[in-house]
């Protein structure tokens, strides 16, 4: 029992992280990036690549990952310079359909330079710790806590300091805020340069929890999606929170033996579990439950 | 040379219906479908089941593979009719990754076919009767038939009282919706066209192709289509047609490229980087496309127009 709460925590982390990003570009830009999980995929090589170069040591992946972040921060900046901007009075449709083809031409640029194949990160074997009858590694510890740290910064960061107010006034009205003397293609620079961060250290987190390949941003993208819309799209606690639920119904699907509860519809199984072939379907069917039934979000949406 | 430009052909025909499809429901109505592929695959999958399995003709596949991708369209716009287009793109787009995990985790009756082995053997219709070479001309004629019905049904579609209400829908649902018309309807319906159209394509590809697998249907494929129409000039059917002869052009190219299988692989990846960029290059610099959507007067005279 005390696993499955371990394994979801994991997850929800590198879901959150993800989530969050994309639920920010959202709120300032209107649009879902569908490049946005790619710069997860580009953040989890660019910390290989790092952490490669020391492989004997284990800081290396943590030097990685800070590489990782920032130049993933960089590149969303540059692909909002070079793309984004110019598309500022565009409708959503041609700005989604533009990171479509931004997502593509990344994550293909990916497996040119690095190949088809998956890696692991240059770690030795963890010995897990018992904690009340689970195991978890040092590694799941760092994922969980890392995560946390960031949403609390994250959290200071929106309602503690002039620049939150200016990021949170920016999402709430462009117009209003440059009239007040915002500047805010500044804001929006930032934006992206602290969604695609985030989204870059969920990609190692990712990567040291499972493993790094190409697909793997692309395999994460519905998740993602679903957890950030489940908490209201454009709203960062929204995304956690869609994180965590994501997080749980996944592992708890797929740990489960549905049997007992289908009993009543006459199912005799002695045993039922749903296929792990079928993980990417449980995100499907709570994205599907929410907006037949709530489309706006657990937590309200701050897009009406 | 000519065999691989018969092949060519058949392709790029095979692909232009599915971006006649995803004209209709991009290009005039702006649905943001990024589960066409969906419709190719079960079209696929069913008419080569029903030919297969059920020992059907072939016609009569490709009719189930019509009505399989209709119902597939329908199946996915029912739960998001009213909602807006961001939702709409993860929607099909997930709708069609699901259906294509069905395939891959499902056997079809017997071990070794369907689900990661795929089905094999598929038959072409009529090619007793011929011989290899000729029989390429065969099948494109067919191809060609179909991409001519098709490309007739949209523009007729186009122009009657139900596609202006898709095009009206396409510029301002909300305008749509003040006057009346039941937009979630016309969308539904819209995604039941196109979805016939595409599972057409699949039904077409399956039987030309003998073999189809999961694999065949991953969202780079749709992802395809996609560039097909924004290059060609969304709004504009025969756009669609020469954006699908370019980008599979582009795409069939690299086999007279002299490689190593060393560099298959890079050369298929820099394939798709190039594809990605000449998307993000279209919308930026050309966001009509090669033949834009040209513009009907309505009310026959000049003055009306004033």
């Amino acid at each position: 029992m005390i696993q499955i709460v371990i394994d979801s925590l994991i997850r929800a982390s590198e879901l959150a992280l993800l989530a969050v990003g994309l639920t920010m570009v959202y709120d300032v830009l209107r649009f879902p990036s569908f490049a946005h999980v790619e710069f997860g995929t580009v953040g989890a090589f660019i910390a290989l690549a790092v952490a490669s170069l020391a492989p004997d040591h284990a800081w290396a992946v943590v030097v990685g990952a800070t590489v990782a972040v920032i130049v993933s921060g960089l590149l969303g900046i540059g692909a909002d310079r070079l793309i984004f901007s110019r598309l500022r009075q565009a409708s959503p449709i041609i700005l989604m359909i533009a990171s479509f083809g931004l997502g593509i031409a990344m994550r293909f640029t990916v497996r040119a330079i690095w190949g088809p194949d998956a890696h692991g990160y240059p770690l030795p074997l963890q010995r897990p710790w018992l904690v009340l009858g689970g195991r978890i590694t040092p590694t799941a510890v760092i994922i969980i806590a890392a995560t946390l740290v960031c949403m609390l910064a994250f959290h200071l960061l929106l309602n503690h300091t002039r620049l939150g107010v200016a990021m949170r006034a920016t999402a709430d009205n462009a117009q209003l805020s440059e009239a007040s003397g915002i500047y805010t293609e500044r804001i929006i620079r930032l934006v992206w340069f602290i969604g695609c961060g985030f989204a870059a250290l969920g990609g190692v987190m990712l990567g040291l929890a499972t493993q790094i390949d190409p697909n793997m941003g692309f395999s994460i993208m519905l998740p993602v999606f679903a957890a950030a819309i489940l908490g209201g799209i454009g709203n960062p606690y929204g995304a956690v929170v869609g994180a965590c639920v994501l997080g749980f119904a996944e592992t708890i699907g797929l740990s489960i033996n549905w049997a007992p509860l289908l009993h009543w519809a006459g199912v005799t199984a002695g045993y039922l579990f749903i296929p792990t072939g079928y993980k990417q379907a449980i995100s499907f069917v709570i994205l599907i439950l929410i907006l037949l039934v709530r489309p706006q979000g657990l937590l309200k949406s701050r897009v009406s | 040379m000519i065999a691989f430009l018969v092949y060519l052909f058949t392709i790029i025909g095979i692909y232009g219906l599915m971006s006649l499809s995803l004209s209709l429901q991009y290009g005039t109505t702006g649905l943001v479908n990024l589960g066409e592929v969906g419709f190719f695959m079960v079209g696929a999958y069913v008419s080569a089941i029903m030919v297969m399995l059920g020992g059907l003709p072939i016609g009569v596949g490709l009719l189930g593979a019509i009505a399989a991708g209709a119902v597939f369209g329908v199946l996915m716009a029912l739960p998001i009719g009213d909602l807006r287009q961001d939702y709409w793109a993860i929607v099909t787009l997930a709708a069609a990754e699901i259906a294509r995990l069905i395939f891959l985790n499902t056997n079809l009756g017997s071990p070794y076919v369907g689900a990661s082995y795929g089905v094999a053997g598929i038959p072409a219709p009529w090619q007793q009767h011929f011989s290899t070479a000729a029989y390429g001309y065969v099948y494109l004629g067919l191809v060609a038939v179909c991409v001519a019905c098709a490309y007739a049904l949209v523009r007729w579609v186009g122009r009657t009282p139900y596609g202006r209400l898709l095009k009206a829908i396409r510029e301002s649902d909300e305008v749509a919706l003040a006057l009346g018309k039941d937009v979630r309807r016309a969308r539904i319906w819209a995604m039941a066209l196109g979805g016939g159209i595409a599972g057409l394509a699949g039904g077409l590809f399956a039987h030309f192709n003998g073999f189809i697998g999961p694999d065949y249907f991953m969202p780079l494929e749709t992802f395809l289509v996609w560039a097909m129409v924004i290059l060609g000039g969304s709004g504009n059917h025969l756009g669609a047609l020469v954006g699908t002869a370019v980008i599979e052009a582009i795409y069939n190219s690299t086999r007279f490229l002299d490689i190593s299988q060393a560099h298959a692989s890079l050369v298929a990846s820099l394939r798709m980087v190039l594809i990605g960029v000449l998307i993000i290059l279209v919308i930026l610099y050309l966001p009509r496309g090669l033949v834009p959507e040209g513009r009907r007067r309505y009310g026959g005279s000049r003055a009306a127009q004033r």
